[in-house]
């Protein structure tokens, strides 16, 4: 095994670890806001995917608009769960809002399988972007460079839009503590709305990454980045977006490694590591890696 | 309160169930039969999950694994001795040689897993609220990827089949009766108030004595006991056992009869288990007469959410209906 | 008076409520398929291709002088408890035969129920060969074993590939991927081949650069790479494999057998892939022209995948042998169809001669070259 296969899987490890930070991302604010964990993230994904889908083969749509119109195709359907579902329900226990989470996206899966039609998809950006790049003894492509670009570009933009602006503040007062956030004068009901828009849009992109990465979309994909997002926000410190966009790309570059450092026969036991290794570092740092101790005192 | 209300009312339970169970048995045909059986199963599984999540607070997603640990060991007990080569070649012999009858190895299956419980429990169980659904939610897909991987004990993917079909509506009945009567005893006892207390304000309870950590194991390892039991009876009653049907969505499908029915109440968890496996064959013949599939799990997702909306702590909260318990209104 | 007439329409809607009964019984066949759940997107065609079949022969006038079929469809969810109680409502139903699954862990909870009642039960998709054996003699393939596609396009390999060394992938997730290669390998080593590397993925899996780098080190040079997958990963596998500048010929069964592994990777990339698979793609005969075209016009796309003809069979095979028993008592036809002898199926001829039930049928090797499907030759297995 030489630097150079090494190198390369350090590649693919940022690239996938990339994609599974920007839906981390939304995950971990949405639950930093309403403390509640947002199953339904995944199919949003899914959605952003076939939005994607439909706006460049049937509409026909030029790439970066049809970026533009999946990011507000996701914000919009963030707003709708949020407005339907999570309003009414906030101030119960914990593990209503994440039922509730649940079957939104049992629902989201299956209306998909009936008006969609459970067949994978073909999903191909335009040919310039599947060209092969050679840098040193890694390979990667157009498609994976624009994908990694993106995520960083996001999230900088993010951090930037959480620390120093207005809205950015009140997400997170109102993250803090909810009450006195209100009687600050600040609106509740927008802030978290915009956060949930925010978190959304970005799986929405995310969406269209995982399509343009992989080749192949179906009704049914949501349910595998939503589950890493969640484990990776977990692993960062749920409610802290640094936290998660570390999360991401550490459970990413795992993954890659597990695979591809051990010997074939231990991939089929990739899961059961990805998750053994959670379980640990949530016995040995409850909060995750960057996260704060954000339950309620007793 | 009146304390022999339950106690009528739990006589009365058994002797319609058996009267109820003696007639089908002879009269109703088998699909009627298996939709019984699997709603005495699903209450089984509510019920105990209930006593880990509802009256202890411990949001465990890890029930499958524990009914997968409980199916599998009662399958391997129960395979006679001349099948077990033909199926499993490469099994130990030690194993070969174990044969059991039904009840000795659905014991041992509900052991097994209570102990798989206690030894999870001695790691996770300090991790609180969604951490600890987290871990154990690990902890499932852990279990379900080693059953896929270990094909000389669990024939990996394809998994068991051609299990006896002991499950009748008569063992569902009594396990049932078994389970409710003594998650009704923990829930009316010191114990069960130790579990109360400590889902309300751990650090209250733990200043008053009880210790946190013993509570929860046993809230886990009771629950974990009767997930077993009724992955064996699950096992036998479909006559095959895979790593895939213990799953993730299996264990939010019994969450949600938990939630539904009320975080604590059993009478709740009770009814929320027939209710749900009912509502799903319900749509059945709709999806087929129209051809549209997934609008039953579609609508039983939109009950869920209204359910939650409005009744956000389950139907029942955390109470028994006053008839069962024989309150006499001021 | 107004009684009168009470009583005469009374006695009128009674007769017409019993006149359906003078007319044709249908005959009813359960198919039970995984419409919603991870099989959806395999086990959908095989009951519309079913659906199909059964509305071309009632529009014919049925089967015994004008008995209509009446398919009675029941949703699996990719569940095994759905399995077991759809199978059980089915046969409350009284249906005459079942049809369904296309994977071994589906049939398993099902077929036995229908064997304790003595209904025969066809798998449409399901291709372990030791199914008739484990559940008994209601059980009924219409697909051909997984050995014997596994050494048809290992012989493939080896005499037209001239395929010295090489690699196996396999889906570590599903029993079918890994009986697949359990029997590619097995035949390899009969013939000499030198299994060079293996490895292994699971379903669900979108990346495979690891594998990819690992093939790329592999050492001898494979000559080629054999995947065992289901058709969601084969068109990711082959477009992966290929971006990555490996030109080695890809060689599968029939999880291969699907447009993904043209759409996926684009027509420059599907080239160099070969599977062996279940006789109907790209195959001129007439069987198959035909239906092909009447999927179009019912469905308005072409066939998604192997599977959709797969079920149209599963249909044609028990009316073939309800026509021969001239009866659709489920004896009888448990009895005609263990007959079933050169049954021209759209998938191939199907003949039931060997003790182990599995139909010794042909199978057919697909070569993709450019994105252009070709079918290279048809194997038969050596019947013993």
């Amino acid at each position: 095994m030489d630097s150079g296969y090494i190198i390369q899987q350090l590649a693919n490890g940022l690239i996938l670890g990339s994609m599974y930070a920007l839906v981390a991302i939304g995950f971990s604010m949405i639950y930093g806001i309403v403390r509640l964990i947002n199953f339904a993230h995944g199919d949003i994904v899914m959605i952003g995917a076939f939005t994607t889908l439909a706006l460049m083969e049937t509409v026909g749509l030029p790439f970066p608009l049809v970026a533009f119109c999946v990011l507000l195709t996701g914000c919009a359907v963030g707003i709708l769960i949020e407005r339907t579902s999570f309003r009414p329900m906030r101030g119960a226990p914990q593990v209503t809002g994440f039922i509730a989470s649940l079957g939104i996206s049992i629902m989201i899966q299956n209306l998909g399988i009936l008006f969609l039609s459970a067949q994978p998809r073909n999903f191909s950006f335009p040919d310039y972007m599947q060209t092969l790049l050679q840098l040193g003894p890694v390979s990667f492509r157009v498609v994976d460079l624009i994908i990694f670009l993106t995520a960083v570009i996001l999230m900088i933009v993010l951090i930037f839009l959480v620390k120093k602006t207005k809205l950015g503040i009140a997400m997170r007062a109102t993250a803090e503590n909810m009450d006195v956030a209100r009687m600050m004068g600040i609106n509740i009901n927008q802030t978290i709305m915009a956060t949930f828009a925010i978190g959304s849009g970005l799986a929405g992109i995310a969406g269209l990454m995982w399509g343009g990465k992989f080749g192949q979309i179906d009704p049914l994909m949501g349910y595998i980045p939503g589950l890493k997002a969640f484990v990776a926000a977990v692993i960062g410190g749920v409610g802290s977006i640094p936290g998660a966009i570390l999360g991401g790309f550490i459970l990413g570059l795992c993954e890659v490694a597990f695979v591809g450092l051990l010997p074939p026969i231990y991939s089929s036991y990739r899961d059961a590591f990805v998750f053994g290794t959670l379980i640990i570092i949530l016995i040995c740092l409850p909060n995750g890696l960057l996260g704060r101790d954000m339950e309620e005192r007793a | 309160m009146n304390t022999n209300r339950p106690r009528y009312c739990l006589a009365i339970l058994i002797v319609l169930m058996a009267a109820v169970a003696f007639l089908m048995e002879s009269q109703v045909n088998d699909y009627l039969l298996a939709i019984v059986c699997f709603a005495g199963i699903n209450i089984i599984l509510a019920v105990s999950l209930n006593l880990t999540n509802g009256f202890t607070g411990l949001f465990s997603l890890g029930h499958p694994a524990f009914m997968a640990i409980g199916g599998y060991t009662t399958a391997l007990l129960t395979f006679s001795i001349e099948k077990k080569p033909l199926f499993l070649p490469d099994l130990p012999q030690w194993m070969v040689s174990l044969h059991l009858p039904f009840l000795p190895a659905l014991l041992v299956g509900g052991c097994f897993a209570a102990l798989v419980a206690l030894i999870i429990g001695v790691s996770v169980l300090r991790l609180k609220g969604h951490y600890l659904a987290v871990a154990t939610m690990g902890f499932l897909i852990i279990i379900q990827v080693l059953l896929n991987n270990a094909d000389s004990i669990t024939r990996g993917p394809l998994g068991l089949n051609g299990l006896e079909n002991f499950t009748n509506l008569y063992w569902v009945a009594a396990w049932v009766i078994v389970t409710i009567y003594t998650c009704w005893k923990i829930k009316f006892s010191s114990l069960g108030r130790s579990l109360l207390a400590i889902r309300e304000d751990e650090m209250a309870a733990s200043s008053l004595g009880i210790n946190p950590f013993y509570v929860r194991s046993f809230a886990l390892i009771v629950g974990a006991f009767f997930a077993g039991i009724a992955g064996g009876l699950w096992a036998h009653l479909i006559t095959a056992v895979t790593p895939s049907s213990f799953s993730l969505i299996m264990s939010f499908g019994i969450v949600v009869m938990v939630v539904v029915g009320g975080t604590g109440s059993i009478t709740g968890s009770i009814l929320a288990a027939v209710f749900f496996t009912l509502i799903i064959e319900c749509f059945k013949p709709l999806e087929e007469s129209f051809g549209i599939y997934g609008i039953g799990e579609i609508v039983t997702s939109l009950v869920l959410i209204s359910i939650l909306i409005f009744k956000p702590s389950g139907i029942f909260g955390t109470n028994e209906p006053d008839f069962v318990l024989g309150k006499h209104k001021p | 008076m107004k009684k009168c007439l009470l009583v005469i329409t009374m006695v009128l809607m009674s007769i017409s409520l019993v006149t359906p009964c003078f007319s044709a019984e249908p005959i009813k066949i359960g198919a039970l398929y995984s419409l919603t759940g991870g099989m959806s997107s395999i086990d959908t065609p095989s009951l519309r291709g079913a659906q199909l079949a059964v509305k071309i022969i009632n529009k014919n006038g049925g089967l015994l002088g004008g008995r209509m079929i009446e398919l009675i469809s029941v949703d699996a969810k990719t569940d095994q408890k759905a399995s077991a109680i759809g199978a059980k409502k089915l046969l409350s139903k009284g249906v005459i035969a079942g049809i369904g699954h296309s994977d071994p862990s589906f049939v398993l909870p099902s077929a036995p129920l229908f064997q304790k009642k003595g209904i025969p039960f066809v798998t449409s998709g399901a291709t372990l060969p030791t199914l008739p054996k484990m559940i008994g003699d209601c059980m009924f393939m219409v697909p051909f074993g997984d050995d014997d596609q596994s050494f048809a396009i290992a012989d493939y390999s080896f005499k037209s590939l001239g395929v010295k060394n090489f690699v196996v992938w396999t889906d570590n997730s599903m029993d079918f991927t890994k009986t697949l290669s359990r029997f590619y390998k097995q035949r390899a080593k009969e013939l000499g081949m030198n299994l060079v590397l293996e490895d292994f993925f699971m379903m669900g899996d979108k990346d495979f650069s690891a594998q990819i780098a690992r093939l790329k080190n592999a050492s001898p040079k494979p000559d080629a790479v054999f995947i065992s997958s289901i058709p969601n990963e084969a068109g990711l596998t082959t477009k992966q494999i290929r971006e990555n500048g490996l030109t080695l010929p890809i060689v599968s069964g029939d999880g291969f057998d699907t447009e993904l592994i043209v759409s996926v990777p684009g027509k420059e990339l599907a080239n160099d892939v070969y599977f062996s698979t279940h006789t109907y793609r790209a195959d001129p005969r007439p069987e198959v022209v035909q239906f092909v075209n009447d999927y179009k016009e019912e469905y308005g796309v072409d066939p998604e995948n192997a599977f959709a003809p797969l079920g149209y069979d599963a249909i044609g095979l028990i009316a073939d042998a309800i026509k021969r028993a001239g009866s659709a008592e489920p004896k009888a036809l448990k009895e005609s169809l263990a007959k079933t002898m050169g049954f021209k199926a759209v998938t191939g001829e199907i003949s039931y001669t060997r003790p182990s039930g599995v139909p010794v049928k042909g199978v057919s090797i697909i070569s993709v070259k450019k994105g252009i499907y070709n079918v290279e030759e048809i194997w038969f297995p050596n019947t013993k």
